[in-house]
């Protein structure tokens, strides 16, 4: 039986948690803050995010604390700190739920983060549509504006730091890393090519460390309780609990914040109340639109980086989608490659114009005008946007469509002409 | 140097260079659309895959790269013609197709396209793309280009020369995805002096100079190195023409001169180059106030015999050439006055230059606003080294005419717009003209002889960095004129200095020996890039 853990919903959880900054502070918040601002260098901070193993929640899962360990220092520019909570991958809805239920615990996990790659400016990226997350976390600031807990002089101490809130245009491919600093920097919102990295060369040109809302959510609990304790769950190198959304086909859709590692297909069961009105399970998609399409029979697997990524997919955002057995993957792939098409950026020859094609022949199935032939040809088109590309953007369309054929041919053998 | 192996040949590359620059620095081609070397790597176009077997630490990378934005290093191995290679040539060059017009056969850039060549060697051949394919239609986007948009194949290039080398923002990016398009912002014409340059960088037919639009097939075309001679920058520029005619001036890469650049005024230079109603075919000679036809002897013998007839001495020879005029030509001529009429003084109208158009912005590489020098001729620095007598307010010269010289030769068509001194030159006894086109002079002179046009004959010229660079002959010449080269040492022969050279480079040659400002060059040396005088 797999349970629901509290460390990040734990105020969330309670109805009457109103998400203020007296109601933070009562329920423990900003004392990891103030163990950090008084106690700790930055260096031993980073010390303590390495030692805790905290993989980023934004999709790479790459290690925080390494990520944050590549900015050169004395470079003589100011060190940025980015969040991440343009949250655009379908699917995914587990940052604004933390930036509208519990902002402070997010802020607490972001002023530390900014203390420890000593950045005295730091920009929270939302998505434009947002308005609502905007409106609260503008509040939040404002709340340790005041009670000087961010502008100069943090907690008194000689540490200053000012967080702004940017809202983006509404641009899926503005969550990259890289388009989102160019959108920040006030350019078209398109990714940037690597090296350089935005550790050494990101906002204006400054080391820059670009990290999602939930990354930076999971801190205050590793300064409070230690690295060993938040590695003691989870499994070896995924460690912690993350908080999974899961959609589609199931009874009760939503949050679930669960150890890393748990069976995914026990957590569609026991948490979501299984594929709804007694359905069968047909397939599942374990991380955002972006991660391959697992089979009913394939989803029996641990839900972690790395045990998916074996398994030929990803953990992506933690977006959980999943489809019941009257599902027609014609359908999936036709709203999935409609979505790719509509937001790639369109400067690689290969996502924009293969986006294009696919999305044509997938139409072309939904119309019953599929054939054999077609059926080869969206395999081949996908296959060719998997690596050719600037940003994993070609690999996150290209992925999931040959999974869709590959994996469900018979759906569309059903749409031949 | 440090060295990289492609296909297991070694090749060596600055520190910090890519592998795409260094490749193609060495002759090697890798099939490529988004870089140029005067703009900044993006590598959206994908097409310039490499497969990098090593870093040069023993490991080789997973994924084909794009040899525009991987860094060169020590030891590294790129292999650029594997199978794994050519099948990524292969689906990014399919993909650039599927919305391609490929309407080659009335399209301008065919012949010198990079898509149809690249798509020719690294294509499949094939299309399997059976929709409907984008259209966006025409746009008239500039006083010199037109925008063909079904062709563009996004390459962004545009949008990185008017952001980076002329600062002028005229292109953007619009939309996303399929629908991404590159174009000018809406009701904006371009209007800088530099849009040639994009129909250039473009590499396919999307924009387009207007003026060269449906007027010739691009392969037809011969090519020939020469100069701009529109300003003092001397812009290294091909003449490129077919039969006899020029259809275009386009610019040849010279990182001392103007990297890959040239200016709009100096690339619609070449018009005159075609003209036949004004063009001066035939020598004349001036009987009973007519000018006549006659053959080159007799106007030479009409020469030497009027000379002797007026009697000129020394200081009555004035003589005058302009700064279109090439070194050569300039030697010669100061010889014909000094050793042949026994003249003091050699005068140039002096034109002092200056850059003439400010770059928008502060904060960006101004080179290619450099270009641009308000002397609007070639050869001024040329003359200054001659050590010819420069007159910057024609003060001088109108003195020299007042004191009523016997004879005036006139090398061009110097200050022809101004009356005073025309007027003042015409009451020689003897006016003769050595020029290329009818016009003030031509009505004024005695004997008229018809030399070459920049594009027929071989020279050089000395630009506003002392830099001697040399013009070729690439049309015909008018049929009845003469090399200006030929005809000066003609002249100098009836009036018994003959001269042992015989074409410009000989003359190159002689002068380089006889004359300190050009000491120790010589013709085969200056190559097609050019060489500074020395001591500058
Ligand atoms: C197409 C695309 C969209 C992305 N969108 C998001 C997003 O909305 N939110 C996010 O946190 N990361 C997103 N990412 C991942 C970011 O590039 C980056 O890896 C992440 O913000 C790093 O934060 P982390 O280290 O905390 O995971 C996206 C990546 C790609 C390729
Ligand atoms: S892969 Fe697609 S979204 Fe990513 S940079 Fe290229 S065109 Fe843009
Ligand atoms: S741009 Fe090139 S490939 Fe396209 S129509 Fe013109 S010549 Fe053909
Ligand atoms: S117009 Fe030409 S230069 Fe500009 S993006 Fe298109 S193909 Fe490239
Ligand atoms: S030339 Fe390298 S990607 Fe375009």
């Amino acid at each position: 039986m797999v349970e629901e853990k509290q460390i990040l919903t734990k105020n969330m959880r309670d109805s009457k948690y109103s998400g203020d900054l007296k109601a933070y502070k009562n329920a423990g918040g900003f004392n990891a803050l103030d163990t950090v601002i008084r106690k700790m260098k930055p260096e031993q901070v980073l010390e303590l995010v390495k030692a805790s193993d905290l993989r980023g929640r934004g999709g790479a899962g790459f290690p925080t604390g390494v990520k944050w360990s590549f900015m050169p220092k004395d470079t003589g520019k100011p060190s940025y700190l980015i969040c991440n909570a343009d949250e655009s991958e379908p699917g995914t809805f587990k940052d604004h739920l933390i930036m509208m239920r519990d902002p402070h615990l997010f802020l607490e996990g972001m002023i530390i983060g900014c203390y420890t790659i000593d950045c005295n400016t730091g920009y929270i990226y939302i998505r434009g549509e947002s308005q609502t997350a905007i409106a609260i976390m503008e509040k939040a600031i404002g709340e340790l504006y005041k009670d000087k807990l961010l502008g100069q002089n943090v907690m008194g101490s000689k540490y200053s730091l000012d967080l702004y809130v940017h809202p983006g245009a509404g641009a899926y491919i503005c969550g990259e890393e890289t388009a989102l600093l160019d959108s920040l920097e006030g350019k078209r919102g398109q990714p940037r090519i690597k090296p350089p990295f935005p550790a050494v060369s990101g906002y204006n040109s400054c080391p820059t460390s670009v990290n999602n809302v939930e990354t930076l959510a999971c801190l205050p609990y590793i300064i409070n309780e230690g690295p060993e304790a938040w590695k003691a769950m989870g499994t070896p190198n995924n460690s912690g609990t993350h908080m999974v959304c899961i959609s589609g086909h199931v009874e009760k859709p939503g949050v679930y914040e669960v150890e890393m590692g748990v069976s995914l297909l026990e957590m569609i069961n026991d948490l979501a109340g299984g594929v709804r009105n007694g359905k069968k399970l047909k397939a599942v998609i374990p991380g955002g639109a972006s991660a391959n399409i697992l089979k009913a029979d394939e989803a029996d697997v641990p839900y972690e980086f790395d045990a998916l990524m074996k398994a030929g997919t990803m953990m992506g955002s933690a977006a959980v989608i999943v489809f019941d057995e009257d599902t027609d993957m014609v359908e999936v792939a036709s709203r999935t490659i409609r979505f790719f098409n509509h937001e790639s950026c369109g400067q690689c020859t290969p996502c924009r114009e293969g986006t294009f094609w696919l999305k044509n022949m997938i139409r072309d199935f939904l119309d019953n005008a599929g054939d054999e032939a077609k059926m080869q040809r969206v395999e081949r088109v996908s296959a060719n946007l998997i690596g050719t590309t600037i940003c994993p953007f070609g690999d996150a369309t290209g992925g999931p469509m040959g999974t869709f054929i590959g994996k469900f041919p018979e759906d569309f053998r059903k749409h031949f002409a | 140097m440090p060295t990289f192996y492609l296909d297991n040949e070694p090749i060596e590359f600055e520190p910090g260079e890519n592998v795409l620059a260094a490749a193609l620095r060495h002759h090697r081609e890798i099939p490529h659309y988004c870089y140029h070397p005067g703009l900044q790597v993006t590598a959206q176009c994908r097409m310039c895959l490499v497969d990098v077997v090593d870093m040069g630490n023993g490991r080789g990378m997973p994924k084909l790269q794009t040899s525009c934005s991987t860094a060169a290093a020590e030891g590294m191995k790129v292999d650029s013609q594997s199978e794994k290679v050519k099948h990524g040539q292969i689906l990014v060059n399919e993909f650039l197709l599927i919305n391609h017009p490929l309407d080659c056969p009335i399209c301008d850039q065919a012949g010198e396209c990079d898509l149809q060549d690249f798509s020719f060697k690294y294509g499949s051949g094939q299309s399997e793309m059976e929709y409907e394919k984008r259209v966006y239609g025409l746009r008239d986007v500039g006083t010199f280009i037109v925008l063909e948009r079904n062709r563009c194949i996004h390459c962004s290039r545009c949008e990185r020369f008017t952001r980076d080398v002329t600062g002028t923002h005229d292109f953007g990016m619009f939309l996303r995805t399929h629908e991404l398009t590159f174009d000018t912002f809406e009701d904006h014409q371009i209007t800088d002096k530099f849009q040639g340059n994009l129909a250039d960088i473009c590499p396919v037919g999307c924009i387009m100079n207007r003026d060269w639009r449906f007027k010739k097939r691009a392969w037809k075309l011969n090519k020939t190195e020469s100069i701009c001679p529109s300003c003092s920058t001397g812009c290294n520029i091909t003449v490129e023409h077919h039969k006899n005619r020029v259809f275009r001036l386009k610019p040849r890469e010279n990182q001392e001169v103007n990297r890959w650049w040239m200016c709009d005024e100096g690339r619609i230079g070449f018009k005159q180059l075609n003209d036949r109603v004004t063009r001066l075919a035939e020598p004349q000679a001036r009987v009973k106030g007519q000018l006549r036809s006659v053959v080159w002897e007799t106007a030479y013998e009409a020469i030497v015999t009027r000379l002797k007839e007026i009697g000129a001495t020394g200081a009555q020879a004035f003589g005058i050439i302009d700064t279109h005029a090439t070194n050569e030509e300039m030697h010669l001529f100061k010889k014909l006055m000094q050793e042949g009429l026994g003249a003091e003084t050699v005068y140039f109208p002096l034109r002092r230059g200056e850059q003439q158009v400010q770059p928008p912005r502060e904060d960006m590489d101004p080179f290619i606003y450099t270009l641009i020098q308000t002397d609007k001729s070639p050869n001024t620095r040329g003359a200054l080294a001659q050590g010819l007598t420069g007159d910057e307010d024609d003060k001088r010269l109108l003195a020299a005419l007042q004191a009523e010289p016997k004879v005036a030769v006139i090398c061009g068509a110097p200050l022809e717009d101004n009356a005073a001194v025309c007027k003042a030159a015409a009451k020689a006894e003897l006016v003769i003209q050595l020029g290329t086109f009818r016009g003030p002079w031509t009505e004024v002179a005695d004997v008229v002889l018809p030399g070459y046009t920049y594009a027929e004959k071989q020279g050089s010229f000395t630009n506003k960095a002392d830099r001697v660079q040399r013009i070729n002959a690439g049309i015909r010449p008018a049929e009845g004129a003469r090399d200006q080269v030929r005809i000066l040492q003609e002249l100098l022969a009836a009036l018994g200095k003959p001269q042992k050279t015989v074409d410009a480079p000989d003359v190159f040659d002689a002068m380089a020996s006889e004359q300190g400002a050009f000491k120790g060059m010589s013709w085969d040396k200056l190559g097609s890039l050019g060489g500074v005088l020395p001591g500058k």
